[in-house]
């Protein structure tokens, strides 16, 4: 038997104890080779004991990946979760690896020794290729970064051996599969996800930290990789020329003072560039902006901010107001309100007449009772919670399509309110005021009153506080008024979402409401008339030409990459117009908050590359109307779906029946 | 699937051990378990030839069994509990069409018939007695100690308790004072009363084909209830022609003509060696995954050619090793109880872990359990198994294991 990676500082007493402990495995592997599949489970147990106790040998994880293989065909995995490599999710490993059982540590550092062995082409595997095999692997490492490189932080230190051996088990695969891949990835990932311009980056930070330590100790070999990481790491922590060496906010303000006009110019656009180019705001270009108020001699603010003629313009209409804002709302906790400003003035919705009062009333509006509670319950003391609440308000008003639902059941809510930043702004801080000042939502259904804080909890209970905080307060009274809203609805034959679209967002939703499935038996019903319509509706070619005015909210049947069907989501449509290559593509919102998912059977929503504005997601038509189940059309429409060619139609047929609507066929 | 050869015998087993369908389902025999009928559905899921049957108390619907199995062409019944020992043989009657199997599976069922038949047979029992109350006790303990000579005051001699018809260590007690007996539960009466006996105790696993020794393992208590391990230390393994006579004695007396038998022995200071109970079934304490992993063969197996008739001698010889000489090590294990009246986690003893003869364990997470207070012999939490080269070590390290925490 040969050992490989046995460390030499160990001597031989190390190499026995590992001897031995191989020659206990293969004890044990026996024994579960030999089990029939019935009786597996009761000799797993016995190998991952041994497998326990040999991971935290130095040259352990050699030993392991020799046996793999093997392990995997005797069934060590059978019964679990990991008997399918194929669905794993690398961002779960990193927990199982410090998991308080050591059985699953023990399983989870077999999963990924057979991962390594297939990806060294050392072993094979039915279901995972030697291309899958690494690509996990680096995506846990990159997942994973700051366990390899990082200090251990204090809740690390907590977990003693629990730690070590997470750490112990990634630094073997890291060299193995190398970590130039793993920065790659790592950076690729995300450049897609800011593509995206989520409100919420906390993640991605963390994610650039990460690497920027990692560039730090590790250093990499030059390359298109190292190019894209280092972009980022200058984005967050030093993006201009005097804060390249990332010297500190208080020594970056004394370089400021002693800067000239040049200097201060090339500052600000430095920021603007770094931001605009990435979605991130550094803390420099937070703090180079508050100086910039009381910098007398000329606004350094527009530049700073990058703004186009339309901001522009607006701050020659508004400066105040943008100033105040800018004083209020852009702090050292909060610098990310600057991109969401930048966004909105570029937007133009300052020149809409109620928003310059709406926006006024927000600066002067003082959070009381729960609410308070909530948003400093979500977001810490570090500035006030109508600091959070205003630098929150900006975020969503400046990038409407980067609201997010975080990891809550709320996609309605959070549609609801990307689409009234994007369509109602104003409409939207009427609404946070209410719940800011009085903790209730006044809505309408049909004429019937509805108040939120007379209701029960809905769907999300108390609210999320993993989101942005716009949805931080909105989101558990909008619950309740849609549950409430479907209450009202009970027992009308039919979709509830019919009526309640239109009610709960507003006028601009379409009063008719086509849905592909029976309501009661889940069955599809008029499949054929149901896509005709749609054609009819949004297609530019079959509609007369007419553009979208107003975003419609739509169901879709999600499924996985193995087209399997995973549930109905609330996504809204944008707009459907032709790609670079002339493609008729669907852009539309989805409040997940990672668009780009793989629905399977070459439906892959791009997020970027085919058209998408920041945020949105694409299809091309016919795949998006194959997940499509239920979309709101004019009820004025006197023909539709006439001229519409059975081929297109049986594109779109043919991609719903090999996925969710697998079972739903009727007759 | 291992290919069932049509030539040899078709086996039903009594009783739903997975360890014991796991092991014949590889051998070359037709096999179908008998177990009550909740494990019909797994049996379904997993291609497990199945006759569903409720194990209560001996009746006439045994002779119903027989006729099933008879007429699905079974040759023979393997009892693999305590349970189904008495309906093995009441359905190896009429499978084999020999009467006297069942009166000689109620022997086995019965402690107290059993030790009667045994000593009538000219082996050497201890005293013992029947208890039908905690007055034949009390009487018992009083009796054994005045024998001894013991004065008032005296620490008394123990006495040991076991329920009639229950296996291994569950029913069996030790009982040194009135408040022992106070606390016999009123359900293990009637009860076998034995005196105690200082020496060495140890078990014998021995598979029987035609009245013949096949194999026999000796198997070395360090502490009952506890541990043990096999083969036996040499000191003990010594004793084996005694030991082999003894055994023989057992298959005369009982006119045991084939199966399996796993008796329990003492030998005394004054080197005498006392019969205590033999049961017609397999040991518990996974003695015959000991069993394997010292000589290399399945202990149900080998039960599977002990009681299938067609079974040829030369067969049995390639199977079975031999004695001491093929054993690749000595395996052992230890029964793990928690030792802490509150427990939250399973930690293995750093010095069992780091210790070279450990090899792994079935211990049960603390989050599933409750710490009982141990009355009778109960039941363990799980094994910690154990191998090695040197006899002596290993029992050393196993009576160690009593000392440290597993559970903290």
């Amino acid at each position: 038997m040969t050992v490989k990676d046995t460390s030499a500082t160990d001597g031989q007493s190390g190499d026995a104890a590992l001897a031995r402990l191989s020659g206990t495995l293969d004890v044990a592997i026996e024994r579960l080779e030999r089990a029939r599949p019935f009786a597996k489970a009761r000799y797993q147990g016995p190998v991952l004991d041994v497998l326990g106790r040999i991971i935290a040998q130095p040259g352990g994880l050699g030993v392991v990946r020799q046996r793999a293989a093997r392990m995997d065909a005797a069934g060590l995995f059978a019964g679990s979760d990991w008997d399918r490599p194929e669905v794993l999710m690398p961002q779960l490993v990193g927990g199982t690896l410090m998991s308080e059982d050591p059985a699953f540590q023990a399983l989870e550092a077999a999963n990924l020794a057979r991962f390594l062995a297939v990806a060294d082409g050392e072993a094979r595997h039915d279901n995972l290729h030697q291309e899958g095999a690494r690509h996990f692997l680096t995506q846990v490492l990159a997942l994973n970064l700051k366990d390899i490189f990082g200090v251990p932080d204090e809740a690390a230190r907590t977990l003693g051996a629990r730690y070590d051996l997470k750490r112990k088990v990634l630094t073997h695969i890291a060299d193995h599969v190398g970590l130039n891949d793993v920065l790659s990835v790592l950076v690729s990932e995300i450049w897609r996800l800011l593509e995206q311009r989520s409100v919420q980056v906390g993640v991605v930070k963390d994610m650039i930290a990460q690497i920027a330590i990692a560039l730090n100790e590790k250093g990499t070999a030059p390359g298109s990789s190292r190019l894209g990481a280092e972009r980022l790491v200058s984005a967050l922590f030093g993006p201009t020329t005097a804060s390249r060496d990332d010297p500190g906010i208080a020594v970056y303000l004394e370089r400021l003072s002693v800067s000239d006009e040049s200097g201060l110019s090339r500052e600000a656009m430095g920021f603007a560039r770094a931001m605009h180019d990435t979605g991130l705001v550094s803390d420099y270009h937070a703090a180079f902006l508050t100086w910039a108020l009381e910098y007398g001699d000329r606004p350094l603010i527009p530049e700073a901010l990058g703004l186009g003629s339309t901001g522009l313009d607006c701050w020659r209409h508004y400066r105040g107001l943008i100033e105040n804002l800018v004083r209020r709302a852009v702090t050292p906790a909060t610098p990310q309100a600057a991109y969401g400003l930048a966004m909105l003035l570029d937007r133009g919705i300052l020149h809409h007449a109620p928003m310059v009062p709406a926006l006024e009333r927000q600066l002067a509006l003082r959070i009381g009772g729960v609410a308070r509670e909530r948003i400093a319950l979500g977001f810490g003391p570090a500035v006030s919670p109508e600091t959070y609440l205003l630098a929150g308000v900006l975020r969503v008003l400046g990038q409407p399509l980067g609201v997010g639902q975080g990891a809550n059941p709320t996609c309605q809510s959070a549609r609801a309110i990307a689409l009234w930043a994007l369509n109602d702004p104003d409409y939207l801080l009427h609404l946070i005021t209410q719940v800011a000042e009085f903790d209730t939502l006044l809505m309408q259904f049909e004429g019937t009153p509805i108040n939120s804080a007379d209701l029960p909890a809905g769907l999300a209970g108390t609210g999320p506080i993993d989101a942005d905080p716009v949805s931080v307060l909105l989101v558990a009274h909008l619950d309740r008024i849609y549950a409430e809203m479907g209450r009202l609805c009970a027992g009308r034959p039919g979709d509830p979402h019919t009526w309640i679209n239109p009610q709960f967002h507003g006028w601009w939703v379409s009063r008719d409401c086509a849905v592909a499935v029976d309501v009661a038996t889940g069955k599809l019903a008029d499949y054929d008339d149901f896509l005709r319509r749609f054609f009819a509706a949004y297609h530019p070619d079959y509609n007369g030409g007419r553009p979208m005015g107003h975003p419609q909210p739509a169901g879709i049947a999600v499924t996985d990459a193995q087209q399997t069907f995973v549930g109905w989501h609330a996504i809204a449509i944008l707009r459907v117009a032709e790609d670079q290559s002339g493609r008729m593509r669907v852009y539309f919102y989805n409040p997940n908050n990672d668009s780009g998912q793989d629905w399977g059977d070459g439906v892959v929503v791009s997020t970027s590359g085919q058209g998408e504005r920041y945020g949105e997601g694409s299809l091309e038509f016919e795949a998006f109307l194959s997940r499509v189940y239920l979309f709101h059309d004019e009820p004025l429409r006197s023909q539709f779906g006439q001229e519409i060619p059975e081929e297109v139609i049986r594109i779109a047929r043919d991609q719903a029946i090999s996925s969710w609507a697998a079972d739903r066929q009727t007759g | 699937m291992t290919d069932k050869n049509p030539e040899k015998g078709y086996v039903a087993l009594l009783g739903w051990s997975l360890n014991a369908i796991d092991a014949v389902d590889r051998f070359d025999r037709r096999y179908v378990v008998v177990a009550p009928p909740w494990a019909e559905d797994y049996c379904n899921q997993n291609g497990i030839p199945f006759v569903p049957w409720d194990f209560d108390r001996l009746n006439e619907r045994s002779h119903e069994l027989a006729h099933q199995l008879d007429e699905m062409g079974v040759d023979v019944a393997i009892p693999i509990f305590e349970e189904t020992v008495e309906w093995a043989g009441a359905v190896n009657a009429v499978l084999l069409k020999n009467p006297r199997l069942l009166g000689q599976a109620m022997l086995f069922r019965d402690k107290s018939l059993m030790k009667r038949r045994a000593q009538l047979g000219g082996i050497r029992v201890g005293v013992f007695e029947e208890a039908h109350d905690r007055g034949d006790v009390i009487r018992f303990l009083k009796r054994v100690n005045q024998t001894l000579l013991k004065l008032d005051g005296d620490p008394n001699d123990p006495i040991h308790f076991k329920a009639f018809d229950k296996s291994g260590t569950a029913g069996h007690r030790v009982i040194r004072t009135p408040e022992d007996v106070d606390n016999i539960p009123d359900e293990e009466f009637p009860a076998l009363l034995e005196s105690h006996l200082d020496g060495w105790e140890f078990a014998v696993e021995a598979w029987i084909k035609n009245g013949k020794i096949q194999f026999l393992n000796i198997s070395e208590y360090v502490t009952l209830g506890y541990s043990v391990f096999v083969p036996a230390t040499p000191e003990l393994e010594a004793h084996r022609d005694r030991i082999t006579e003894e055994i023989e004695k057992l298959i005369e007396v009982f006119d045991i003509d084939f199966g399996f038998i796993h008796p329990e022995y003492f030998l005394t200071s004054d080197n005498k060696l006392y019969f205590g109970e033999v049961a017609y079934r397999p040991p518990g304490f996974n003695a015959l995954e000991l069993i394997e992993r010292a000589y290399g063969f399945n202990g149900y197996q080998g039960l599977v050619l002990a009681f299938d008739p067609k079974t040829t001698q030369e067969e049995l010889d390639a199977f079975f090793p031999k004695e001491i000489e093929d054993a690749k090590g000595h395996a052992g294990c230890f029964g793990v109880y928690p030792r802490r009246r509150v427990v939250s986690r399973l930690e293995i003893p750093e010095e069992t872990a780091n210790h070279p003869y450990f090899e792994f364990h079935e211990l049960s997470d603390p989050r599933e359990q409750k710490v009982a207070k141990r009355s009778a012999f109960g039941t363990h939490w799980g094994l910690a198994y154990f191998f090695g080269d040197n006899a002596h070590d290993l029992r050393d390290l196993l009576k160690k294991q009593e000392e440290l925490d597993y559970y903290v």
